[in-house]
């Protein structure tokens, strides 16, 4: 009774040790794989199973339970295998225009957009003006029948 | 007014997709082809795989290289490497250098390759694969014999144990030596 009560303490321990030596909340594979490149196919780990890929997947289980963090996990891949490997492209020099193509792009639109509704709007409104001057379009003479039988209900 | 604006809204558009063509025609001139038979085999400077320092292509004109470009996780690789190890040791004696570069590969891994498979040839690593893309390597093992000029004597796109690659490894060794 004493043994198996040992080894359940002993089993907890083992299990909570490594979780317990993480200062900070673990990173995991899957969110990795999905940073990741797999150098070989140019697509992230988790849409391949190539033998680079798989390498990759091992390194990185193997440094989650060693608790590192996922930044410097990616920084070891960066200087192992080069900017690349990171899906996402850095913040400096000639990749920050991956970041502001798309914004300037999107701005851009918006411009254009605004730029042709105050065109179109500004092209109704002197039809608009043009049509309330002509008023009803009916001549003097009815006019002015109408307004004596209007009158009348009065 | 409108139609300076017009004007140069067109011109804006005309010279966006100029310099999208302009950057297709530019991507598709600088793709990697693979140095054919007689060309100068593109230069490089690597880091050595099993410690610092640089080793450069250009060092060794003057003598046949055989360049390697391998990889851990490749299988064909495994069974390669004994063969290559078995040939360096018999050429070297003839002036024959015999260059391994490890690409898109864990240095960790690829130093325990080294070791089970008890490599001495000089190794160097090409994590990026930069220099791998310019010799236009789409797999590996992949294999280059250069001459003395540091011309392309021979390209064997595939491990030199597959059948028919062993004598053109070996005869292109030979010819690159001559």
């Amino acid at each position: 009774m004493i043994l198996r009560f040992l080894a359940v303490v002993a089993a907890s321990l083992a299990l909570a040790g490594p979780a317990a030596a993480c200062a900070h909340q673990r990173t995991s594979l899957s969110y990795l794989q999905g940073q990741v490149m797999c150098p070989t196919c140019h697509t992230t780990l988790d849409m391949s199973d190539s033998q680079a890929a798989q390498r990759i997947d091992v390194f990185i289980s193997k440094k989650i339970d060693a608790c590192w963090s996922a930044q410097r996990i990616k920084s070891a891949l960066v200087a192992n295998y080069g900017q690349e490997i990171l899906a996402a492209p850095s913040h400096k020099g000639f990749d920050l225009l991956a970041w502001w193509l798309p914004v300037a792009g999107v701005l851009g639109g918006a411009l254009v957009l605004a730029f042709g509704v105050w065109r179109w709007s500004r092209r109704r409104e002197p039809e608009e003006s043009a049509a309330e001057s002509a008023g009803s379009g009916l001549d003097e003479e009815t006019e002015r029948r109408l307004d004596d039988l209007l009158a009348r209900f009065d | 007014m409108t139609r300076r604006l017009k004007a140069t809204a067109q011109l804006l558009a005309l010279g966006l997709v100029a310099g999208l063509l302009a950057l297709l025609v530019w991507q598709l001139g600088h793709q990697a082809h693979a140095p054919s038979v007689g060309a100068v085999a593109p230069a490089f400077t690597l880091n050595r795989l099993d410690g610092p320092g640089k080793v450069s292509l250009a060092a060794y004109r003057g003598k046949p290289v055989v360049l390697n470009f391998w990889a851990s996780w490749c299988e064909p690789c495994k069974s390669e490497a004994p063969v290559l190890q078995r040939d360096w040791t018999s050429y070297r004696g003839r002036g024959v250098v015999f260059l391994g570069v490890d690409y898109h590969d864990l240095a960790s891994d690829a130093r325990k390759f080294v070791t089970a498979h008890a490599l001495t040839f000089t190794m160097l690593k090409d994590g990026s694969g930069k220099v791998t893309g310019t010799y236009g390597i789409s797999q590996v093992p992949e294999t280059y014999v250069l001459n003395r000029q540091g011309r392309v004597v021979a390209h064997l796109a595939g491990p030199i144990t597959d059948p028919g690659f062993s004598d053109k490894f070996r005869s292109a060794i030979a010819k690159a030596v001559a």
